[in-house]
């Protein structure tokens, strides 16, 4: 299918990608290219590879690229470690938020902020200023300061876990966002907040990858492409409306195109 | 070890004081502990008889303090060093006991000590001059905190005893800081009496330089609805033993021990800790956390004693440990001994290594790897170290000496 924003060289491209952990094969030739400002919902059964997929583009250690590359903004990062792709501007919201007591939330997210800004040649933050920045953007996920204070995730409902990775999503203010099942285990209200969130972040510069199993967070943020996965590949993309199909006929409709592959 | 042989011939003292000479008949016969005994079959051998290489003989040690005293509001003492030290305020009195009141307090503590249990502090007890001998009564609740060091002298064995009698209604926060030179030996005893309604919150930092050793025994007597809080940190050490003993005399007492040794390079550091109630109603909450690298040694053994007139004791004991090197090891044994049949007691022990999974959402956030592992050391720490009567200005060194170590 052809780009929507083909005239712009593509954030993330992702070359029929083989992957594996413990000589276990997950990936099996994932090819996808992400240009500025497009949103991509990826959608498929569950164990068909999608977190592994995101994990891999953060720089998971456990995963070992096998065939194929990654490119961002055109250089290959397979060589570079997770930290140096996420201060080059990589972030992946985790389906399942670590929560690490006794590390403060707040002292997490500066040293987190000013790794990235430090790459950005931007003058790092101190305490002061860093809590300015912090409480503008708790605004967006409407989390309370509270928050802050407590060690990372730690005590945190589901909920306020998603909302701590689109606040982390804000500072870090990453080229490409990979959500990993963001809408898991969110009410109706967390949802629009969290996608509210998802949108005002991000722009014309950034790509964003939803991953999903369900429409209601696709109603929320209209994708531009969605590609459906199983076993370890992509295989069929299509526009939003794929989406609805899919949620119509369930995945047993897509084994068909396996099928043709 | 040269200190033994002297013990084995009568030589070490030309003039033994009464306690010298009773800890010395106690030593003659079997002047160093059985290694076969549980409390002593994991100490390394030679590093224990590097402990014994010094000579007792040399000059007296004088303390290096990390820090100034910037506050008036801290009473510091260091024991060897001249603290007379008599003070009657409004709310407290800090006053020193009396000699016959030491050598009575000490003569009634050792006809009762096993050369194995308290090796330890007899050896402590032929060595101590009267010099390093420092007694205190305390009493009051609006003390301010106190300081107290210990310090031994590079190419020397120092021994230094401290004997604390807290008063009823008592409260104080008291810090104690065992300070190791290079290529030194230091060999601290301590013993605390709690009174009824008293509360002691004890902090204990114990740190080295290069190649020191230390021997620190702590002895703790807590009378019913006394609460006693420890917190304790060891490192840098090329061999240390922390044996601690409590024992709530009348039940009633709350007891809580937060405890971490972290070693490096060839380290041993090893704690030791015997916790008995001798009354109903006892509470003991207590965590004990190692951290061993490169090819250290960390050691815990932990023994909770409830006999049968000690019932509805509520008592918990973990043992937490970190191996952060495949060269390291930790031995860990927690244990208890129940005769009462109407009690809740817990224990257990883990041995792991940093999350792996804690580390990649950190450095997916940009935190380098030394970045993430230091995020989650000093979490790690944290739970202890909160224990620890520290004032800012000081936490701030402990905090720079742990980055540094």
């Amino acid at each position: 299918m052809q780009s929507k924003t083909k005239v712009l060289d593509p954030i993330l491209e992702i070359n029929n990608l083989f992957a594996s952990t413990e000589d276990l094969p997950i990936l099996k030739g994932v090819t996808i290219s992400i240009n500025p400002g497009e949103i991509h919902a990826i959608m498929g059964r569950n164990g068909c590879g999608k977190s592994t997929l995101s994990k891999i583009i953060a720089g998971h250690p456990s995963y070992k690229i096998t065939k194929g590359e990654i490119k961002f903004y055109g250089q290959n990062i397979q060589s570079l470690e997770p930290e140096e792709r996420a201060q080059s501007g990589i972030f992946l919201g985790f389906q399942y938020p670590i929560e690490i007591p006794g590390v403060s939330n707040l002292e997490f997210l500066r040293v987190a902020t000013n790794a990235r800004r430090k790459f950005l040649k931007k003058e790092e933050l101190d305490t002061f200023d860093f809590e300015d920045l912090v409480k503008e953007k708790l605004d967006l996920v409407k989390m309370d300061s509270a928050f802050l204070s407590r060690s990372i995730n730690q005590g945190f409902s589901g909920g306020e876990k998603k909302r701590n990775e689109i606040l982390q999503m804000a500072l870090l203010e990453p080229k490409i966002a990979i959500l990993d099942e963001t809408d898991s285990g969110l009410d109706i209200d967390a949802l629009r907040i969290v996608a509210s969130g998802i949108k005002k972040i991000s722009n014309k510069q950034t790509g964003i990858i939803l991953i999903t199993h369900y429409q209601r967070l696709l109603d929320e943020i209209r994708p531009d492409y969605v590609h459906v996965m199983s076993d370890g590949q992509i295989i069929k993309t299509g526009e939003s409306d794929l989406a609805l199909e899919l949620e119509k006929h369930g995945y047993e409709w897509t084994d068909n195109f396996l099928k043709n592959i | 070890m040269q200190i033994i042989e002297e013990i084995k011939k009568n030589e070490l003292l030309s003039n033994p004081s009464e306690i010298q000479k009773i800890c010395l008949d106690k030593l003659k016969l079997n002047p160093l502990p059985n290694a076969k005994n549980e409390l002593w079959r994991l100490s390394n051998k030679s590093k224990f008889s590097s402990f014994l290489d010094f000579s007792h003989k040399n000059k007296e040690s004088k303390a290096s303090l990390p820090y100034k005293k910037n506050s008036r509001n801290i009473i510091r003492l260091i024991i060897g060093e001249h603290n007379a030290i008599n003070l009657e305020e409004e709310n407290y009195s800090i006053k020193e006991l009396k000699d016959s009141e030491i050598i009575n307090y000490i003569k009634k503590n050792i006809c009762n000590f096993d050369q194995n249990d308290h090796w330890s502090d007899l050896l402590n007890h032929c060595l101590s001059s009267k010099k390093n001998i420092l007694g205190l009564n305390i009493s009051g609740n609006k003390i301010p905190p106190i300081e107290i060091f210990s310090a031994s002298s590079s190419e020397s064995l120092n021994a230094k005893t401290l004997i604390l009698f807290f008063e009823k209604n008592c409260k104080v926060d008291l810090l104690q800081i065992n300070l190791g030179n290079e290529n030194s030996s230091l060999s601290q005893s301590t013993y605390l009496c709690l009174e009824a309604n008293t509360s002691v919150n004890h902090g204990v930092v114990s740190y080295g330089k290069n190649k020191s050793n230390l021997l620190n025994s702590l002895n703790v007597i807590q009378k019913a609805k006394s609460e006693y809080i420890l917190g304790s940190l060891h490192f840098k050490f090329n061999y240390a033993r922390f044996e601690i003993r409590i024992n709530q005399l009348e039940g009633n007492a709350k007891t809580t021990i937060k405890g971490i040794q972290i070693t490096k390079n060839n380290d041993q550091i090893a704690t030791y800790t015997n916790m008995q109630f001798n009354g109903p109603n006892g509470i003991l909450d207590q965590i004990n956390k190692s951290l061993a690298d490169d090819k250290s040694h960390a050691i815990f053994e932990g023994s909770i004693i409830v006999p049968k007139i000690a019932q509805k004791t509520d008592a918990s004991q973990l043992s937490r440990n970190l191996l952060l090197s495949k060269y390291a090891r930790i031995d860990t044994k927690p244990q208890l001994e129940i005769i009462a049949d109407d009690v809740k007691c817990k224990h257990g022990a883990t041995i792991s290594q940093l999350n792996a999974e804690e580390l990649f959402y950190m450095r997916s956030r940009g935190l380098t790897l030394a970045e993430a592992s230091k995020l989650q050391l000093s979490s790690y720490f944290q739970e202890i170290i909160s224990c620890i009567p520290v004032s800012k200005d000081r936490w701030d060194l402990l905090d720079k000496l742990l980055k540094e170590n």
